[in-house]
């Protein structure tokens, strides 16, 4: 193998890797914080891009200004989801997955009906091809990379400088204690809510220039991100970037040397993972619910 | 008291059997091939149902019912086909095979309870989904074509829906009836005080892992039962059928029915969601939406399941009825 393909490969890897690792370190945000289980995270992943599609494609803004704007949009309408539904039946982990998939099957449909069954695509906003010594990579990979990387340094301050990531992370530890040490919970809830969902719109933006964008991306991505869950553990956003960037890592490197089997290697992965560590890699074992 | 009781009783009674003789008769009152169709499968998912409402009992939350209802159903259909066998003899192996492989995976990850549990089972079910798909002598992602009928026992030859219903609704039966006698038994007493609190159920002796591993068991051998039916009636199995999504669906039947009741719940929760789609077909295009949209109101309004309706009404009766009361005191 010359270092020029290792090279594509880990950079492929990496890219679908660290939007993996977006994805699912909101899934954990909000599975950690909020207690939902949330099985229409991937739709929130697929308003972003369709917001993005739109906002680029239909009213001709610059690509950056597109993600940031579809990023907040779809933190309102997390927050809009999180004060009509799961407000009610906050803390009962079984509920909130059941209406979080109620929700989802609106959404799937809310979309197919609103934008169709065809498939859409953004122009690369980057282009070209860099070289280092003498391996070329290209240009709109490394992007996503360094956005991905980017926004996860964001976050990490957001969790561990800010008053609010303070308060989320009381909140994690124990509700009651945290609500008499003055937080108000029910804020840090939804803002939860609003941030971990809004960390899957961000990567359906910057995502669009890369893939197709169809009505159902968000239910496979979802199942990609169970997967990351389970290498990483759902405790910790650590778990989430090494679990996403095993899963990207895996997929880049096995489809080239094995083909369709890939997918096989992934789940031997996994079930390597299941029987030593149940919990994850980076998981306690989690307690009864 | 006591008279009003046997009172309620005897009412329940006859309102079983009434019910009883409409569910046997139910194939005279339908006419169309597909309303059959819709009851038939609506039995496969009561089935299910209930094999999610099992391990709930013991306290783990399942999202891979599907993923044995698919390995029942392929045992079977490769049993039949390649090996020749009776569909009888496939039947129960189909749900033994389903069992044994329950219990290779269920002692790897009964361990781990929580939301572990939730996303392995989850995991599982993708892997077979994948494996399946991916193996060229079970089809592959195309699936298995052209499965058998039952044989046929004397002049009952499976060729109209009305013999797979009878057939189904005996499965249904006999689910029903493993499954009640478990419940009531010195078993299903353990489970249900390992889920209201699993110390204290340890400090009483009982092993918790056996006992979970026993409820997957028998749940998927469950699951596996009606899935080596779905394929034979079926007669087409495809790896798609069984994804993740079915097992989520399978878990919304429990949610919805009501979790504190583990045979009457499933029953109204798959009656549910397998009904009210079809009455909303008038807007087909909007029918997911309507579904979704009346899952969650019932989720917010009713959080115990639709079964828990009598027992809210009453307490909301006596909430204003003391209320009134209140009011005329003030006077």
């Amino acid at each position: 193998m010359t270092i020029d393909l290792f090279t594509q490969l880990l950079v492929n890897g990496l890219a679908t890797g660290m939007v993996y690792v977006l994805i699912a370190s909101g899934l954990i945000l909000v599975l950690g914080v909020a207690r939902i289980f949330n099985f229409a995270h991937g739709e929130f992943y697929m308003l972003g891009a369709y917001t993005t599609f739109g906002l680029c494609q239909v009213l001709k803004v610059n690509f950056f200004i597109a993600i940031i704007s579809a990023t907040l949009v779809v933190a309102l309408f997390a927050a809009i989801c999180y004060r009509l539904v799961f407000h009610h039946i906050r803390g009962n982990l079984l509920l909130c997955a059941a209406a979080s998939m109620g929700l989802s099957m609106m959404f799937e449909r809310g979309a197919l009906i609103g934008f169709g069954t065809q498939e859409r695509g953004l122009p690369s906003a980057f282009f070209g091809v860099m070289t280092i010594g003498n391996v070329a990579m290209p240009v709109e990979k490394m992007a996503v990379i360094l956005l991905c990387v980017a926004i996860m340094l964001g976050l990490y301050y957001l969790l561990m400088k800010t008053k609010l990531g303070k308060a989320m992370r009381a909140v994690k530890l124990d509700t009651e204690v945290a609500a008499l040490q003055g937080i108000n919970t029910m804020r840090v809830y939804a803002l939860a809510m609003a941030v971990g969902c809004s960390l899957a719109g961000l990567a359906g933006g910057i995502i669009a220039p890369l893939f197709s964008i169809t009505p159902g991306m968000g239910h496979a991505m979802l199942l990609k991100c169970f997967m990351v869950l389970i290498v990483g553990g759902l405790e910790s956003m650590l778990g989430g970037v090494v679990g996403g960037l095993v899963i990207g890592m895996t997929l880049s490197f096995g489809y080239y040397f094995l083909g369709g089997l890939s997918e096989i290697l992934l789940f031997g992965i996994i079930g390597v993972i299941l029987v030593f560590k149940p919990g994850g890699l980076f998981g306690e074992m989690v307690e009864e619910v | 008291m006591r008279r009003y009781s046997t009172k309620l009783r005897t009412k329940g009674v006859t309102l079983f059997i009434i019910l009883g003789i409409i569910i046997l008769l139910l194939p005279l009152l339908l006419k169309s091939p597909y309303q059959m169709h819709l009851i038939i499968m609506l039995c496969i998912n009561i089935v299910l149902g209930m094999s999610f409402a099992m391990l709930f009992s013991t306290g783990l939350i399942t999202i891979g019912a599907a993923a044995f209802w698919a390995i029942g159903a392929y045992a079977s259909a490769v049993l039949v086909m390649n090996l020749n066998l009776s569909f009888w003899l496939a039947l129960s192996l189909a749900s033994i095979i389903t069992g044994m492989i329950a219990f290779m995976l269920g002692s790897i990850i009964v361990r781990a309870p929580g939301v572990a549990f939730v996303v392995q089972t989850m995991v599982i079910n993708m892997i077979v989904v994948q494996a399946l798909g991916q193996m060229e002598f079970l089809g592959g992602w195309g699936g298995i074509l052209d499965i058998p009928r039952p044989n046929p026992i004397g002049s009952i030859k499976f060729v109209s829906k009305t013999h797979y219903y009878y057939l189904i609704l005996f499965l249904l039966l006999l689910t029903v009836v493993v499954f009640y006698a478990l419940y009531s038994s010195r078993i299903g007493r353990a489970w249900r005080s390992i889920r209201l609190n699993p110390r204290l159920a340890q400090t009483l002796g009982i092993n918790l892992f056996r006992y979970r591993l026993l409820a997957f068991i028998i749940a998927s051998m469950s699951a596996g039962l009606v899935g080596s039916f779905y394929a034979h009636y079926f007669g087409t199995i495809e790896p798609n059928t069984f994804s993740v999504f079915k097992s989520i669906y399978i878990q919304i039947y429990g949610i919805l029915g009501g979790l504190n009741f583990y045979l009457m719940g499933p029953t109204i929760g798959a009656l549910m969601m397998t009904l009210v789609p079809e009455f909303l077909r008038v807007g087909k295009e909007i029918e997911p939406i309507l579904t979704g949209g009346i899952l969650i109101l019932l989720v917010i309004f009713l959080p115990g399941g639709i079964l828990s309706l009598p027992e809210r009404m009453g307490s909301l009766a006596t909430a204003f009825l003391s209320r009134i009361k209140r009011k005329e005191s003030l006077h």
